[in-house]
């Protein structure tokens, strides 16, 4: 099992080299093997490649939003508006080419662009207007959402360069891109959370803020910092949904906040802030992603779907929970 | 202590296993596999659509595999179920896309596969799947245009070719194509049918009953001697007819769309005057009908409109139209 111990990362073996001191939870990998066990024992077509593919595709809008989402949380804050900005960023790309006719790295970049801006002010509310972080980005979540149908004119817009398509679509030696781009995030994130100060601040102001302010860290400047990520990466995941369906669609990415919550909690990220890990993040989702897959090659209704996912946050929280009442301190 | 853990690990998985293994009962191998996905079950037109689907499903003695997604909002879960379905190799694909557009790779790649995609409820356009490279084999639906002319046709009915008056009409979701089709056939129709009653406002509802009822409150607000309201789906209409009643507003004619249980329960109640049924179970089964049709290699009209009926008091007392049978 994981022992996160409170001293920086000088570490010993090339596990703790690589994979940082804030390991993931372990439990939520126990939880992912079991799942995928027993959908593979249910459904025959389960285990093969080109389902795993299209699991790990289905999770990477999602989880792309819970990679920001764990920098947001580690911190003690939280990101509601991060579906509502999948939407939001989605349809300003699709805009940039559609009616002003600009080349597609316009369209890469207005999503980006779009997302990283709206994250920005979610980090300007919360800091500098000093309201709550569940208020602010609540706010948000009302406001993209709102601009996305407001520019849209609530129609989806059909139609995006055949380069950005080719990110949601295409398959370079056979693995969907978006899977790459997934994985790609994951890593860069993982680094920045464990390797550099950057995520060690995120996660001593999650700790306890008084002290990270002591030790002379711009906790506000750091905030708004984490909410810019937190909203890039909503950017790209707009930027990922606008690919994969060829269109910017303003209702894109509805209640995908709970989703990334969900996936980053159980991944092992700690709502109260001060411990986050990346890789359980993408654990997180990929449990998540499992389930639905599974449950759906079993055709199993969709109610029932979202009590299964329901009961493995609950699940997770509980492993967790007696963890910590082992010792685990955290 | 650390058994404590597993317990409950061991414990959640079998538990899970178990329901599974009852909930996703393995069927026999030797038919042939339909798949159809569909919107949302969460709604009575989409329940009938269903049960239609499956009852085609038997009659032509394939097996189902039916999914839906936990709301019509969820466009992009329906493309994950889409292409998760893929991975089952059914012989058909019969969808239900939530927009015109967040099927069409999985589409694409059943193209790729040889699968047929057929287009339930006419959701895909034409003009966008041909400019996304995906054939359709064909598309079946209710003609929404004429769903609305049949609203008119039946309002112009009961107040009379040469009525004068106000006439409120509560659209479906901004930007959707099946409300716009039916507001637009209604007003139309209206034109001619009876001239001298003008449609005063044309509001977005959003498919919802309490939007609709609050748009109802309002209008009457203005124009207290409103003659009619038409709404692009009963659930509105539902809002507005019982906004209109504890306005004390009983001579109003409320008109709905589709035919589903709520609008019959109100139509026998005698609070809703009339709704344009649109018969999703006979759809959902004409659907499965004509997909085996296309596998046995005939040739099937592009598009296959199934016929709607003017649900009125009158006509459910009656039980004479055939088609009644397929008003669940």
């Amino acid at each position: 099992m994981s022992v996160v111990s409170s001293q920086p990362a000088r570490s010993r073996n090339w596990r703790e080299r690589v994979l940082g001191n804030a390991a993931f939870r372990f439990e939520s990998l126990l939880v992912l093997a079991t799942l995928t066990a027993v959908m593979a024992f249910l459904s025959p077509v389960f285990f093969s490649v080109s389902n795993l593919l299209n699991i790990v595709l289905s999770t990477s809008v999602f989880g792309v939003l819970a990679i920001g989402m764990t920098f947001v949380i580690c911190s003690a804050g939280i990101d509601l508006s991060v579906g509502s900005i999948v939407g939001f960023s989605g349809v300003v790309g699709a805009l940039t080419s559609a009616n002003l006719g600009l080349p597609w790295p316009a369209c890469i970049v207005g999503c980006l662009a779009a997302g990283a801006f709206a994250g920005w002010v979610n980090g300007f509310l919360v800091t500098r207007a000093e309201i709550p972080p569940f208020i602010a980005t609540l706010g948000m979540l009302g406001v993209a959402r709102g601009v996305a149908l407001v520019l849209s004119n609530g129609v989806s817009i059909y139609g995006l360069p055949p380069e950005v398509v080719y990110l949601g679509q295409g398959r370079p030696f056979g693995v969907p891109a978006p899977v790459i781009v997934l994985l790609g995030a994951a890593v860069v994130a993982h680094v920045l959370l464990i390797h550099t100060r950057f995520g060690v601040y995120a996660q001593v102001i999650g700790d306890n803020e008084a002290a990270a302010r002591a030790m002379g860290v711009r906790v506000e400047r750091h905030k708004v910092m984490l909410y810019a990520l937190s909203g890039l990466l909503a950017g790209l995941a707009g930027l990922l949904f606008a690919a994969r369906i060829n269109s910017g669609e303003p209702t894109a990415g509805l209640n995908y906040e709970l989703t990334a919550i969900t996936a980053t909690i159980i991944g092992g990220t700690n709502l109260f802030g001060g411990r986050g890990s990346v890789i359980g993040t993408i654990i997180g989702a990929l449990i998540m992603g499992v389930l639905q897959n599974g449950l759906n090659l079993l055709a199993v209704q969709p109610f029932y779907q979202q009590i299964a996912i329901g009961a493995v946050l609950i699940l997770a929280v509980w492993l967790d929970r007696i963890n910590s009442r082992e010792g685990w301190r955290r | 202590m650390r058994m404590g853990m597993l317990k409950i690990l061991v414990a959640g998985a079998s538990a899970l296993a178990l329901t599974l293994a009852v909930a996703g009962s393995a069927s026999a191998a030797d038919k042939p596999l339909y798949g159809a996905l569909m919107k949302t079950l969460a709604n009575p037109f989409w329940g009938a659509m269903e049960k239609g689907v499956d009852a085609g499903a038997q009659e032509v003695g394939v097996d189902l595999f039916m999914q839906a997604v936990e709301s019509d909002q969820a466009a992009e879960p329906q493309l994950n179920t889409c292409n998760t379905m893929l991975e089952k190799k059914p012989a058909v694909m019969i969808t239900a896309a939530i927009s015109s557009t967040n099927l069409l790779p999985c589409l694409k790649r059943a193209n790729e596969l040889k699968i047929p995609v057929v287009d339930l409820d006419g959701n895909l356009d034409p003009a966008i799947t041909k400019k996304a490279g995906v054939d359709v084999a064909f598309h079946i639906g209710s003609d929404n245009q004429a769903a609305g002319g049949k609203a008119a046709d039946y309002l112009a009915s009961v107040l009379g070719k040469d009525a004068k008056g106000s006439v409120l009409v509560i659209e479906g979701l901004s930007g959707n194509i099946t409300g716009a089709k039916r507001a637009h056939g209604f007003a139309d129709e209206l034109k001619t049918a009876a001239p001298g009653l003008a449609i005063v406002a044309s509001l977005p509802g959003d498919w919802d009953s309490l939007k609709a009822a609050n748009i109802t409150n309002d209008t009457l607000q203005r124009y207290p001697d409103l003659a009619a309201i038409f709404c692009a789906n009963d659930d509105m209409a539902l809002g507005a007819v019982e906004a209109a009643r504890s306005a004390g507003k009983d001579k109003l004619v409320v008109i709905g769309v589709d035919g589903n249980v709520n609008a019959v329960k109100s139509i026998n109640a005698g609070r809703l005057n009339a709704s344009v049924a649109q018969l999703p179970y006979l759809v959902g089964m004409q659907a499965v009908e004509t997909a085996k049709k296309v596998l046995a290699g005939e040739k099937v009209a592009e598009f296959t409109y199934v016929p709607t009926l003017v649900l009125t008091k009158a006509a459910l007392d009656a039980k004479s139209d055939p088609l009644l049978q397929y008003v669940k």
